[in-house]
């Protein structure tokens, strides 16, 4: 009771807040500090509560405090900080931004550039040079888009320059694509990826787009979109696991992507080992390097003053590839009629 | 920047996004500058020996991507690939219940049996973003 009574309780707002994550992190913060005896953090409300046995002021508590957290992108204040306008201009920059990429994107496509024909046996070369195509086609729309969304997420919620799950991922691709081309080359014609397993798998990435498109965009600032539970640990698994950005690396092998297929294809009738192993792996060299920007030039612009703006624009990106790729997919297993043809 | 300017670039940018997708007015344009397309959509039907032939070329998407043909006659589907990798080799046809990746380069027949008139067969490629319709008369 004595005790209590000598505590002081502080209700401060708190800013910065975007996951779920953020109140745990907050939270050991603060109770780090040996003048405060409890901090709780109240996401929906944006408020922390902090009982403290010191006898500062609000205002240097939070000065103190802000220094320790503001490296990781929260700020506390008396006053709630009126965002809304300043983030509101950010949206409506971001909002042209990206329409701007989907539509260059989508140019490309209508185009026809993308269709050289490629005659001939497939070799590494070739194999090479269709890896190049395909990070370019629509295919990008959704291994590109699922790349970039939860590179953005990531590096949103880490706020560390920590490149390692995207290496792996790079290498889990590059590798499990050899290794099941492989495969394929070795068992030859006796077994062929199922279609309607890639479909789903294609579905679900890309819902998975466009939540993260709607979590980034921050579109309802209000009731914002907090990741469920178990998605966020698998984001954490993704963050600090090593096995879980391989293991994607290598799914990426089943998503739905006509040249991946047809990749396949050509690796299961090479034959050998060797040769599927030698096509497969040329072909996710080949797309390696649009795949590596979207990637790594996230954690660059993410550690940049531009941050909010690119965050909102991949935002717009993301939601606007979730989007065709969902429709897309739903008319590829039947569900819904084609709406559009590229 | 302005506003109203970043409005105005919004639709306009939305707009763009719209005909590429819904794609009018590059088919308007077709169909004025050379009848080609209305030609081709008659051109690509033959009758061999009472089997009716429709083709159809994938690249890319499959073009044309609407053929006219007679309903009521045995027909086959001839998909011609020219060094196709994207996804509209990955082939689709739902009522008939056939899937398969088609090879980078040939022909590839299909037979569609005897189809009625004013029941269209469509294709869609795997991923769904290219597909092709066949109307019966």
């Amino acid at each position: 009771m004595d005790n209590q009574e000598k505590n002081k309780k502080y209700i401060l707002h708190v800013s910065g807040t975007h996951c779920a994550s953020c109140k745990i992190l907050i939270e050991d913060i603060l109770n780090e500090q040996n003048f405060i005896e409890k901090a709780r953090v109240n996401l929906k409300k944006e408020m922390v509560e902090i009982e403290t046995n010191d006898n500062m002021t609000a205002e240097e508590i939070i000065n103190i405090l802000n220094n320790k957290i503001e490296t990781n992108g929260y700020t506390l204040s008396v006053e709630k900080i009126i965002v809304e306008k300043k983030s509101n201009n950010v949206l409506w920059k971001a909002i042209p931004i990206g329409l701007v990429f989907l539509f260059l994107f989508f140019l490309l496509q209508k185009s026809g550039i993308l269709n050289l024909g490629i005659g001939g046996e497939t070799t590494p070369v070739t194999s090479f040079i269709i890896g190049i195509i395909a990070s370019l086609s629509s295919c990008l729309a959704i291994v590109g888009g699922l790349v970039l969304s939860l590179s953005a997420k990531i590096t949103q919620n880490n706020n560390g320059s920590n490149k390692k799950p995207f290496i792996l991922f790079h290498i889990g691709r590059l590798f499990g694509f050899a290794i099941l081309g492989g495969i394929l080359g070795l068992i030859g014609k006796a077994i062929e990826i199922n279609f309607i397993f890639s479909a789903i798998l294609g579905l679900i990435a890309s819902s998975v787009m466009i939540m993260l498109g709607l979590n980034l965009l921050g579109v309802f600032t209000k009731s914002k979109i907090t990741l469920p539970s178990n998605i966020f640990s698998f984001f954490r698994k993704v963050e600090h696991d090593s096995w879980a950005p391989l293991l994607i690396g290598l799914g990426t092998f089943f998503l739905p992507c006509g040249f991946t297929q047809s990749m396949q294809i050509a690796a299961l009738s090479s034959g050998t080992f060797a040769s599927g192993f030698l096509i497969m792996f040329s072909f996710a060299l080949g797309t390696l390097p649009v795949l590596a920007l979207l990637s790594f030039g996230s954690v660059s612009f993410a550690h940049s003053k531009y941050a909010p703006l690119f965050f909102k624009s991949t935002g717009v990106v993301v939601f606007g590839l979730g989007m065709f790729a969902l429709l897309s997919g739903l008319a590829g297993v039947g569900i819904i009629n084609p709406l559009f043809n590229i | 920047m302005n506003k109203t300017v970043i409005i105005i670039i919004t639709f306009g940018l939305l707009i763009g996004l719209g005909i590429i997708f819904l794609g009018r007015p590059s088919t308007n344009n077709k169909t004025t500058i050379n009848n080609s397309s209305v030609a081709s959509s008659v051109e690509n039907t033959e009758i061999r020996d009472g089997i009716q032939y429709v083709t159809i070329n994938v690249k890319g998407g499959y073009s044309p991507k609407v053929s006219i043909a007679k309903a009521g006659i045995p027909t086959k589907l001839i998909m011609k690939t020219n060094g196709t990798y994207d996804c509209s080799a990955s082939l689709v046809i739902r009522s008939i219940s056939y899937r398969k990746i088609l090879q980078k380069s040939g022909e590839e027949i299909i037979d569609l049996g005897t189809p009625k008139a004013g029941i269209p067969i469509r294709g869609v490629c795997g991923m769904g973003m290219y597909s092709f319709q066949i109307n019966f008369q």
